[in-house]
């Protein structure tokens, strides 16, 4: 063994001071303006000192030209020089041209030395050609007639006798992209092809393809891609196949949306005897060359399975890779090939597992970053197997916090039974995180590990214990985490109540948990004996309470802290219906003036409205849908990952318009929602007291509607499944007054659906008991009614104000809804109607199913009822006869 | 494929810029991207994929400069990153750092590099010393040398072999007069230990480092005596596969110069070589902090350049430290750092001292997590041991030497 010194790329001191020195002479040469020759040789470090002085090294606005003189200057000395053949000219052009270089790449406009560099491009050191190259590249293209001039110099020196300026030549020859210069390129492309060094070729390849979005008649009228082919499946040097590989794949693609041997040649390019040729050589491509390469493959199909574990066992070793593009495109491919071989995928990520974690640990901070995307994709579609190795997943102080993220998300979706106690652990260590918002995201991940776990015992501890840590933030999220918990696991109220009941009120800020807390109190307000004073005392503070979710949960809790404890709850009812009238937010004022009118109606009847014996929540809705998932997988190891979206829903506008759409629906189904409980005060006494009036109003309100031909048509409406949970606080049936019908039927014509609730008059408590908010979907219906025997047949008389009332379908439904009968479908016009109802028994699964036709001018109509429980039917038809013979009735 | 390749200086000015599509990208996207960097902060700057207005731009930061690479179209990020990281590691490479100023003297060599990196957006060769074949690195022997004989091209008169050869990674066939092989274990270890002192995870990623100078085309074999150790490994794209697989052996013809060979992992270990037992106290506004560090397990070699670093939590207003050995700093952002160098044969260090909270809290919600960083020369900690190294196809003696070095990578210990 042999110690030796540091050998890191650290430069010698030695170098640093020659260094120094260079540029203390080469500076003060500069100022003083002295020899040429000297500044010469130490070209490399005159440039930063000399272009624009001093302002241009820290100058705000880098694109602010310095000033004409300096470029005019540059213009005579340039002048000066481009015919001297004398010894030292080739580096006095050298330095000049640095600097009109280094003055382009600052921002400054030089393109008026376009002729002056052409002029002193004529020669033959190497690092001039290049300079000039890059110069004329990056201006042809504004000046099309001076790119003119290039060309004649380009084209010799696309005949030197060195591959190297052969091949520089005509790369830049190429990156001229001036259209109307391409009659140029043909010859020289041609020949590059051809040439024996494959240096040259593999310039010329990627030349076609620049010629090709340049001008592509030109380029496929001089038959390049059949060359390109051909030099694809016999070149020996593996850069040149590599980059035919990439100009055919983009030719091809896109003329074949034009011409239909491209498609086919396209299609060629997945063919068994291109891939395998391309396979077969893969260890001598280029590492990027090899991405080409197994990206193209991961699109072909193996005719068998045998086919696809030669592909896999010839490319295990590039999982191995030094770089992680060659790694994860690899990963890609075997996924791919093993989609339909379940066994064999799951060993897949058994064996691109350690692959992956060791590409996490071992690159930079942006590479683990795109590792760590991808491998959260797998982790999230296969968390058992990655479950034994959580601690990967553990998150280090120094990390920025879109890495602890993504870390967070994983640990969560790996707990299982036997890792739950470790990772929980770790995840309470985050809570005390310096990082708010990673301590919050572990407080929620920890919730949601709670959520999807059997057995919370531990857990419940834990976010109990974050409650007890005096930390905003801390108890905010808590307490959001508790609620959610308690919906799912109801039977953990006696614990959580007893904590959550030493939280001060005044200690929550955040809406979101002021929400929670507050639901938590009217939820379990019989538990918490002091509950009815601290939601007095939130009561009394309303007006300083600016989120309105808080305030609309504070009607709501106490309104149900009022039916289990009347007398603690009535002053702070009262105070909270008051506040709440007043208030200015428009879903506040009308959930109170509808608590009110419902408390002035029937306290009993109120109750079972506001708070209804709830079940507890089986699964949470996951925000992401697994359609979307499997999109994003099938584009595994591109963008799509790392923003975790499939890629319609980033590039593609026509596909984003789609989704837009969606949210319009929501917000309006959210509209709706609030706009349920609007109920405006002297439409309520109109429906009371006069009927007619009311049906009247009714009917205007849904005239534009029914000159629709869509409002008339039988609509099979799935509106009962829809509008369900909008009609939250929709009424039963028991017969209490109307509905806001203007307002009702406006959304129910926007939404297309179909769904009022009529009056009622004084209705005779019937034998049978219907669930007011019975679902069911029409294709459900149609099933059972295919399947159910008719179990009645009758034939009723209808009085004649119901025949007078009875103008459009619609009023009957209204008024059957009235009695718990929903319509499913309707149709027909005078004299004739047809209409499918159903109903629920109370508090039982059986359905009614009932064909009614009415015809008008005999005032009959004819039902027949289907049911799942047939001996009750004859008490159903009752119900509905009285129903029916009470339409139209005042 | 990339479209378009930015380099930006640390005030954000553009020092290059390099088009690589017909699709012109304009400048303008960086003043955009600077402008986000600076009112988003450090979070945005450490976002590796962007979404700017018209362009996807990833991004990579090292030493100040940032390299930007901007498309319009799908193309697997890791790629894009990776090859940003190269260009980054083949800049330091030849300029032998990554600097505003030598960036801006050599900008002619960086544009004659992307040339060859990459064209029409898609990677070419990474390979350094391939690279060097086509452009010489700018050094003072080179530059000497110029002077002397009047020419002072930095391209290289003839194309590299290597460029038509089927071993990319090997250049030509050079010779040496001496002949040596030097072969370094590298290892990081990474820890997390609880704040009952109690090891959470502790593992180590290990390089091994090879810096070969050896005439003619070698082919050398590397084998150690315990690489059952090894959880998982990546190769250097000399590395053959099959001889690993059947006997863990490490068959290759190297590339010229110093490179990778292979990198790996290992996980599971029980023991840090360290201990480091930070005390935190909290009461009455006032907290006293106190932190032991001593040798756990002697690696048999001396520990040195040890250093213990902690945020100070939010709420802090001062903190008064001392040590009994070693320097206590306190930077900017509230950034403690304690430098201890080595670790003395008869004292444990320590610091203590307190710090003042807030007035309104009582005690310490929030407690910092101490970073550590270490050195040992002599040894790999993993106990990864090299067994021989041998040399095929060649007829002279060659020199082999061999090395290591564990580092404290992310090591953290929890209050």
């Amino acid at each position: 063994m042999r110690e030796r010194e540091d050998q890191s790329n650290q430069i010698s001191p030695l170098q640093l001071l020659i260094r120094r020195k260079c540029i203390y002479l080469t500076f003060s040469e500069e100022t003083k303006g002295r020899s040429n020759r000297v500044r010469g040789h130490s070209t490399q470090l005159s440039v930063a000192m000399a272009p624009p002085p001093p302002q241009s090294h820290r100058s705000p606005s880098p694109s602010q030209p310095s000033g004409k003189s300096e470029v005019s200057d540059l213009k005579s000395q340039l002048r000066q020089l481009a015919g001297s053949r004398a010894p030292g000219a080739d580096d006095s052009k050298r330095d000049l041209f640095k600097k009109v270089i280094s003055n382009m790449t600052i921002g400054i406009d030089v393109s008026s030395l376009f002729g002056e560099m052409v002029m002193c491009s004529a020669t033959s050191d190497i690092v001039l050609k290049k300079m000039c190259y890059l110069y004329v590249g990056n201006y042809a293209k504004v000046n099309p007639d001076l790119a003119l001039l290039t060309i004649n110099f380009l084209q010799r020196d696309c005949k030197d006798e060195d591959p190297m300026i052969r091949g520089l030549a005509l790369r830049s020859l190429c990156s001229l992209r001036v259209a109307n210069l391409v009659e140029y390129l043909v010859g020289p492309l041609g020949s590059g092809l051809k040439d024996n060094n494959s240096y040259v070729r593999m310039v010329a390849v990627i030349g076609v393809l620049k010629l090709y979005h340049i001008s592509a008649s030109t380029c496929i009228d001089a038959d390049f891609p059949a060359t390109l082919k051909h030099l694809m499946l016999n070149d020996p040097d593996t850069q040149v196949v590599a980059n035919c590989l990439s100009a055919l794949q983009e030719i091809w693609t896109s003329e074949s949306s034009t011409s239909e041997e491209a498609a086919r040649e396209r299609e060629m390019l997945l063919s068994k005897p291109i891939v395998y040729h391309l396979l077969n050589r893969i260890k001598e491509f280029s590492e990027w060359a090899q991405c080409l390469v197994l990206e193209l493959v991961s699109n072909y199909i193996p005719s068998d399975n045998s086919e696809i574990f030669d592909i896999m066992n010839l490319l295990e070793d590039r999982l191995q890779h030094a770089n992680g593009a060659v790694v994860l495109a690899t990963v890609k491919l075997f996924l791919q090939l093993t989609l339909s071989m379940a066994d064999v995928h799951q060993q897949v990520y058994e064996r691109i597992k350690a692959p992956l974690l060791t590409q996490v640990s071992s690159g930079s901070p942006e590479q683990s970053y795109a590792v760590l995307s991808h491998l959260h994709l797998l982790v999230m579609r296969a968390p058992y197997i990655f479950s034994s190795d959580y601690k990967h997943f553990y998150c280090q102080y120094n990390e920025p916090s879109y890495v602890k993220k993504l870390k967070l998300e994983m640990l969560t979706a790996v707990a299982n039974e036997s890792n739950t106690y470790e990772i929980v652990t770790e995840l309470c260590e985050y809570a005390a995180n310096v990082d708010i918002p990673i301590a919050r995201e572990s407080i929620r991940a920890v919730g949601k590990i709670a959520l999807q776990q059997y057995d919370v015992n531990a857990i419940v501890d834990r976010l109990l214990q974050f409650l007890e840590m005096e930390k905003d933030y801390v108890t905010s999220e808590a307490l959001v985490l508790v609620k959610d918990l308690l919906r799912k696991y109801p039977q953990w109220s006696q614990d959580c109540i007893a904590v959550v009941g030493n939280i001060s009120s005044k200690n929550v800020q955040e809406p979101k948990a002021k929400a929670a807390l507050i639901w938590m109190l009217g939820e379990y307000s019989q538990d918490m004996h002091d509950a009815p004073y601290v939601l007095e005392s939130l009561v009394e503070n309303w007006d300083e309470e600016h989120s309105s979710e808080v305030r609309l949960h504070l009607l709501t809790a106490v309104m149900k802290c009022f039916f289990k404890r009347p007398p603690e709850t009535k002053k702070a009812l009262g105070a909270a219906l008051a506040a709440g009238l007043a208030d200015f937010h428009q879903d506040v004022h009308d959930r109170a003036l509808f608590y009110y009118r419902l408390l002035q109606y029937n306290v009993s009847v109120a109750e079972s409205v506001v708070n209804p014996p709830k079940q507890a929540v089986s699964v949470f809705a996951d925000t992401q849908s697994s359609e979307i998932k499997d999109r994003i997988f099938d584009e595994f190891n591109s963008l799509s990952v790392v923003y975790q979206k499939p890629s319609y829903m980033f590039t593609d506008k026509e596909h984003r318009g789609t989704f837009e759409f969606a949210d319009e629906l929501g917000n309006l189904s959210i509209t709706a929602e609030s706009a349920d409980s609007v109920v405006p005060a002297q439409q309520v006494e109109a429906n009371d007291k006069d009927l007619l009036l009311s049906t009247s109003e009714k009917d205007e309100g849904r005239e534009p509607g029914s000159n629709g031909s869509a409002y008339n048509a039988p609509s099979y409406n799935g509106s009962s499944a829809t509008s369900q949970p909008l009609a939250d606080l929709a009424f039963p049936s028991t017969g209490i007054s109307g509905q806001a019908p203007a307002s009702n039927l406006a959304i129910d014509d926007l939404l297309g659906l179909d769904f009022s609730v009529g009056t009622a008059t004084t209705p005779s408590p019937p034998p049978l008991n219907l669930n007011p908010k019975a679902v069911l979907d029409p294709g459900t219906f149609q099933q059972k009614w295919h399947q159910l025997p008719i179990s009645l047949s009758e034939e009723y008389s209808l009085s004649p104000q119901g025949i007078a009332s009875l103008t459009t379908p619609h009023a009957l439904l209204r008024h059957m809804q009235s009695h718990s009968i929903q319509c499913i479908a309707s149709g027909g016009q005078s004299p004739n109607f047809k209409f499918f109802f159903f109903a629920q028994k109370a508090e039982a699964a059986s359905m009614y199913l009932v064909e009614c036709i009415i015809n008008t001018s005999s005032a009959k109509s004819q039902i027949k009822v289907k049911a799942d429980d047939q001996s009750s039917s004859p008490a159903f038809s009752t119900l509905f006869q009285s129903a029916l013979s009470k339409f139209g009735l005042p | 494929m990339l479209q378009c390749i930015f380099l930006l200086s640390d005030a954000g000015e553009v020092m290059l810029e390099k088009q690589l599509s017909r699709h012109c990208v304009d400048r303008s996207i960086c003043a955009w991207f600077w402008e986000q960097a600076i009112s988003l902060g450090d979070s945005f700057k450490q976002q590796p994929v962007i979404t700017s207005p018209t362009h996807y731009i990833f991004q990579v930061f090292r030493d100040g400069i940032t390299f930007l690479g901007c498309t319009q179209v799908e193309m697997p990020p890791l790629m894009a990153i990776e090859f940003l990281c190269r260009v980054a590691d083949v800049l330091n490479d030849y300029f032998g750092a990554l600097k505003e100023d030598i960036l801006k003297d050599n900008f002619v060599i960086v544009y004659e590099l992307l040339d060859e990196m990459i064209d029409n957006g898609f990677p070419l060769t990474t390979e350094p010393s391939i690279l060097r074949e086509m452009i010489t690195p700018p050094n003072m022997v080179n530059k000497a040398l110029s002077i002397v004989t009047g020419s002072s091209s930095n391209v290289k008169d003839t194309l590299p072999r290597a460029t038509a050869s089927c071993i990319p990674w090997r250049t030509s066939e050079p010779k040496y007069s001496n002949n040596d092989v030097y072969v370094d274990l590298v290892e990081e270890m990474d820890a997390i230990i609880n704040r009952d002192g109690g090891l959470l995870k502790c593992e180590i990623y290990g390089e091994v480092q090879v810096n070969s100078h050896i005439s003619g085309l070698p082919d050398l074999t590397l084998s150690f005596k315990n690489p059952s150790i090894l959880d998982d490994v990546r190769f250097h794209p000399c590395v053959r596969f099959r001889p690993w697989e059947s006997h863990q052996i490490l068959s290759f013809v190297p590339p010229d110069g110093q490179f990778k060979l292979m990198g790996y992992r290992v996980r599971k270990l029980m023991s840090t070589p360290i201990y480091v037992k930070p005390q935190l106290t909290s009461d009455g506004g006032t907290c006293r902090l106190s932190v032991l560090v001593g040798t756990r397990n002697d690696p048999g070699k001396t520990i040195d350049s040890v250093t213990v670093q902690f945020q100070l939590p939010p709420f802090i207003i001062s903190a008064d430290l001392t040590s009994n050995h070693g320097t206590v700093n306190i930077l900017d952002k509230k950034t403690c750092i304690w430098s201890i160098g080595r670790i003395p044969k008869d004292k444990a260090p320590s610091m203590s001292g307190t710090l003042v909270i807030e007035t309104g809290l009582e005690r310490l919600h929030v407690f910092p997590s101490f970073q550590v960083g270490f050195r040992i020369m002599g040894v790999a900690l993993s106990g990864l041991q090299i067994d021989k190294l041998d040399l095929k196809n060649v007829t002279y003696r060659f020199y082999k030497g061999f090395r290591a070095l564990t580092r404290a990578g992310e090591f953290e210990i929890r209050s």
